[in-house]
């Protein structure tokens, strides 16, 4: 999954529709590529973290190049989530 | 040594939260370090966050033990004061396995606390009272006698329950306890600066309105990480004005001496005096944007009343 722009009260909801989708297809790895996101707010953040947490033993979440104040939120709130790992190639 | 019982606002309490007044270094001493060793004799976790030549004192005072007990530069760790309940104290107590007390020192207030910082200074030492409710937790607060200010020793009588007077080596009860009313008196006003960068905002310009923030933080002297900190902060505030506080809000960004500041103003009326001081749980979904704005930035101040709220928040440039 590709996303693009920002991510804010205005894309929220759309922004967790792709993730419900992300922990319903039951694949062990989800790709979201990130790299032409310039912004993800807290509850954004939150909600990926969120879904994160659905995803059952050995699925992860991997988050392709995303913007910095994403992984700094992160770490600030969810320093532990195994299942959400941040690739920057 | 009866410093570590200190008195309970209420019976039923088990929190407790004294201040202790020092006028030098060995009172210091004696006031903390017997606190510490009494807290690590019964098993209690232990953290000291005071100033960091403060924490070397206690960090000599106890020797080997000082290797048990979580040691904070207060001056880092509590910069913006509405961060120390969340990031500092709570951090730690939260940690604390059920049935086991924990024992704090914090130092929120030093001379040289700026006059923009001490309002927000005393509303955090009144808020510890009510985050800290019901919990078995000791958190004792030092204040320099002889440095600061008469109104400061004042305001400390306000803010906490029971008091150690200078030389003594026992609490008792502060007879001018009023938390609220310190919260409401240091509530002040922020009247609005001249010459600053206004963007009035609503829902669909958000976006714009951060874009702004960021270019003008930029024009003033941020960079890297702390650019982006302003950037967040400015998402976050300016989102709860659309959300909570009326719809819409103006956002206004400024240069002072070494910090860059921004204020949000809206129509809303905060009624949670601990919003953006409790530490985030876990599976929490929302509610963390107030949080992080403490987490972020350098202080944050905020008067709220009938009138509307105001959010200002410093970074260093």
């Amino acid at each position: 999954m590709r996303a693009a722009g920002e991510i804010g009260l205005a894309t929220h909801t759309i922004w967790e529709r792709v993730l419900e989708q992300a922990v319903r297809e039951g694949e062990a790895v989800y790709y979201l590529e990130l790299s032409e996101v310039t912004f993800v707010d807290v509850a954004g953040a939150g909600a990926l973290a969120a879904a994160a947490e659905r995803l059952g033993d050995g699925r992860r979440l991997v988050v392709r190049r995303p913007p910095t104040a994403l992984s700094r939120v992160l770490e600030m709130f969810w320093p532990d989530l195994s299942t959400i790992e941040v690739s920057m190639s | 040594m009866s410093t570590a019982a200190g008195t309970s606002n209420a019976l039923s309490d088990p929190f407790l939260h004294p201040a202790l007044f020092y006028r030098d270094d060995q009172e210091y001493l004696d006031g903390t370090v017997p606190f510490v060793r009494e807290g690590l004799a019964a098993g209690e976790p232990v953290a000291v966050a005071v100033p960091e030549d403060r924490l070397r004192l206690i960090r000599d005072g106890l020797g080997a033990d000082a290797r048990n007990v979580r040691l904070l530069d207060m001056r880092e760790a509590g910069r913006n004061p509405g961060r120390i309940i969340p990031g500092v104290l709570r951090a730690f107590a939260d940690t604390v396995p059920a049935g086991r007390r924990a024992r704090i020192i914090g130092e929120p207030i030093w001379a040289g606390r700026s006059t923009a910082e001490y309002p927000a200074c005393v509303q955090h030492e009144a808020l510890i009272n009510a985050a800290f409710r019901g919990r078995a937790a000791t958190v004792l607060c030092p204040y320099d006698a002889v440095r600061l200010p008469a109104r400061v020793l004042e305001d400390a009588h306000i803010t906490h329950p029971a008091v150690v007077p200078a030389g003594s080596r026992s609490a008792r009860p502060s007879a001018a306890y009023a938390p609220d009313a310190a919260v409401a008196r240091y509530n002040e006003p922020l009247p609005l600066v001249a010459d600053t960068m206004t963007y009035p905002f609503v829902a669909d310009t958000l976006p714009e309105a951060r874009h702004a923030a960021t270019d003008e933080g930029r024009r003033l002297g941020l960079t890297g990480l702390t650019l982006e900190d302003l950037t967040l902060a400015v998402a976050e505030l300016t989102t709860n004005s659309v959300v909570h506080g009326g719809g819409s809000g103006v956002l206004r960004i400024w240069g002072e001496g070494g910090h860059v500041l921004c204020e949000v103003r809206d129509r809303g009326r905060m009624t949670d005096p601990l919003a953006g001081r409790r530490p985030a749980t876990r599976d929490q979904r929302g509610g963390r944007g107030l949080l992080m704005v403490n987490l972020l930035a350098d202080l944050v101040r905020v008067h709220t009343g009938d009138e509307g709220t105001t959010i200002r928040c410093w970074f260093s440039r």
